[in-house]
């Protein structure tokens, strides 16, 4: 108790009130847009062509309706649809990712066998290919699929381009960021553990599920979160490979409303881009703030781990 | 470091342990042909998954760097050479490297400079400090598409936010979409604004890894805060500062989703980076020779600065780590 009074004298120093002062006020400043955004969100529609916007503009009647259109639906757009759709890929891509993660990071953390190293860094350099170099080509890749889409081999139809297989192909593919993670975290428990369940009779899937995955929950929190977040807020595989409005998902769905918005003298339909803003972001942070002490903690270690 | 709470953690992060586990293991060729089965059976499926789906398309891109063709529907042409010189004689495409590459400076150095100042600050003792960085890596988890929308209903010309403060202070409007400097001024303040909180979350880190030791030390040798700074904590940071420089110019110099949204490269073409001409060339232009060119150019240098990167951070700790543990290093980016 004592502790505790000494330390709440400590922040009326000057420098810490300054501390405090600065990081609440950057803070507010680094919520402003979301939290303009959710003010704006209570406008109605004619309401918020009329109003002139100030710095924090409240609805003088404010409405649920642009949050609950996210469940209800709207005449303008399938919002439902695209909620379901971006959940629905964001559960199975998440999945995978954790299955393929952790697979591999055992393989490449316990296992010994030759080309391990070789085979393990080419993945990773791989990494710093920037992702736009396979855009045209996997457009390609989708549009030629073997017999897909009325393809008799490789041509004569639109392959898996605008189909659900868009979004599920990839799901089976490595995970190499997250195969890291796991092989370095696993990297740390005694390798006394897998002999021990592997005198008592377990096999390698036992040893992977049983002992070694309640030992890396930190970090799987930490790759569910980055790529629940990343497959979230993805635009590019929906706008570039999918064309039907069954087939969108959130942030899709704002990037075909604005492209209106980047050039002059155009007036974009604010309120339902507001809307779609509010259901792809608001998910985003529910989530961050159930899993923030992973984030955080996972941050630190591949910063620290370079 | 936060993930071992109140452990003091050396700077090395564990790596040793990891060679330290890696020698223990049984030797035997017959484990090793176990292994070697076990490790096929779950690798195979995955990686040649992966080689169909990204390997493929990634190489093919390359090819495409070597072929004139414009619009899916012709047929390409081999033209050795042609899209990368006209790369470097086109201002289109040389313009856009140069202004990747000093956009990504400038933004990597406003975000690291005010990341590094504000984990100073959350580095100390505050209340609520845990709520800080929460707030402010909020903007990280936030999907660039929404939030661009959000800066562009800011700076609407008619009825934004920010034009209609400057009316209120008797200023004339500005039309932010007619001007270079305003269009790359808010790209800067966009990527600043969704990458501070992230550098300082990594500078936290690195700031709680540096050996209270040194700092007890320096007390003892009279050092005063600002020589404490510059003799203890900055050159403890200085693994992490070459990691953080490199991964966020990295990620910097291949902006383009805040280009696409809020100016779409305007005006007149002159905000468009290198990574936004590559989507004009790939999806808009049709023109996939140029595109294909351009992203092998892209990805050579942010191969160099990996490199460099590597060759770098392995000098600057020669002396604590071991050969494999720089490996798996190289890979951590």
């Amino acid at each position: 108790m004592q502790e505790f009074s000494k330390k709440l004298a400590v922040q009326f120093k000057p420098k810490y009130l300054f501390a405090h002062l600065v990081l609440f006020g950057v803070g507010l400043v680094l919520l402003y847009p979301l939290i303009f955004m959710v003010t704006v969100g209570f406008f109605t529609e004619e309401e918020f062509m009329t109003t002139v916007l100030g710095l924090l503009p409240f609805a003088k009647q404010p409405t649920w309706e642009n949050f609950l259109v996210l469940f209800n639906g709207s005449a303008d757009a399938a919002i439902q649809q695209y909620f379901l759709n971006s959940t629905i890929r964001t559960v199975y891509a998440t999945f995978w990712a954790l299955l393929t993660a952790l697979l591999a990071g055992y393989v490449f953390a316990r296992l010994k066998f030759r080309g391990k190293e070789v085979i393990f860094l080419t993945l990773l350099a791989t990494q710093m290919i920037p992702a736009t170099v396979a855009l045209i080509p996997t457009y390609l890749q989708f549009a030629r699929w073997p017999f897909a889409g009325g393809n008799n081999i490789f041509t004569g139809g639109t392959g898996i381009l605008d189909t659900w297989w868009v979004y599920l192909i990839g799901g089976p593919s490595i995970n190499i960021m997250g195969a890291f993670l796991v092989k370095q975290s696993m990297e740390k428990v005694p390798y006394e553990l897998d002999e021990a369940a592997k005198v008592d009779g377990a096999g390698t899937l036992r040893i992977i599920f049983r002992i070694l995955l309640p030992l890396q929950m930190p970090i799987m929190a930490f790759i569910a979160i980055t790529t629940a977040l990343a497959t979230w807020n993805d635009f590019i595989t929906p706008f570039f490979y999918t064309s039907s409005d069954h087939l969108q998902t959130l942030p899709a769905a704002i990037t075909r409303l604005s492209s209106a918005a980047a050039s002059p003298g155009t007036v974009p339909n604010w309120p339902l881009i507001i809307t779609l803003s509010l259901g792809t972001t608001l998910p985003a942070l529910l989530l961050f703030f159930f899993f923030q002490k992973y984030i955080v903690q996972g941050l630190a270690n591949t910063g620290i781990k370079g | 470091m936060i993930s071992n709470e109140g452990k003091a953690v050396e700077p090395d992060g564990g790596q040793l342990a990891v060679t330290g586990g890696l020698r223990k293991f049984p030797r035997k060729s017959a484990v090793k042909r176990r292994d070697g089965l076990i490790a096929a059976i779950i690798l195979t499926p995955m990686i040649l998954w992966w080689l169909v789906l990204s390997g493929f398309p990634t190489l093919f891109g390359f090819v495409l760097g070597f072929f004139e063709w414009i619009g899916i529907s012709d047929s390409p042409k081999f033209v050795w050479f042609d899209n990368y010189v006209r790369f470097f004689r086109d201002p289109l495409y040389y313009q856009a490297l140069w202004r990747s590459i000093w956009l990504g400076g400038l933004v990597t150095s406003i975000t690291l400079l005010a990341g590094f100042g504000a984990s100073l600050l959350m580095n100390m003792p505050l209340f609520g400090k845990g709520i800080y960085r929460s707030v402010w890596y909020i903007p990280a988890v936030t999907s660039t598409v929404a939030t661009t929308q959000i800066f562009n209903i800011l700076l609407d010309t008619n009825n934004g936010v920010i034009n209609n403060i400057l009316i209120s202070m008797g200023k004339p409007p500005i039309v932010w979409q007619y001007s270079v400097f305003w269009g790359v001024f808010w790209i800067v303040v966009y990527s600043v604004w969704k990458g501070v909180g992230g550098a300082a979350l990594i500078w936290l880190a690195g700031l709680q890894s540096v050996d209270t030791a040194l700092y007890e030390a320096a007390d003892i040798d009279g050092a005063g805060r600002f020589a404490k700074l510059m003799h203890v904590t900055l050159p403890g940071l200085k693994p992490i500062a070459t990691y953080i420089v490199i991964t966020n110019l990295i990620s910097a110099i291949q902006i383009y989703e805040q280009v696409l949204f809020m100016t779409n490269g305007g005006p007149y073409g002159q905000t468009e980076v290198l990574v936004f001409r590559i989507y004009r060339d790939a999806f808009w232009d049709f023109n996939l020779g140029m595109a294909g060119a351009s992203s092998l150019i892209m990805a050579a240098i942010v191969l160099t600065a990996t490199v460099f990167y590597y060759r770098w951070s392995t000098v600057s700790d020669r002396s604590i780590t071991t050969r494999r543990s720089r490996k798996i290093r190289k890979g951590g980016l």
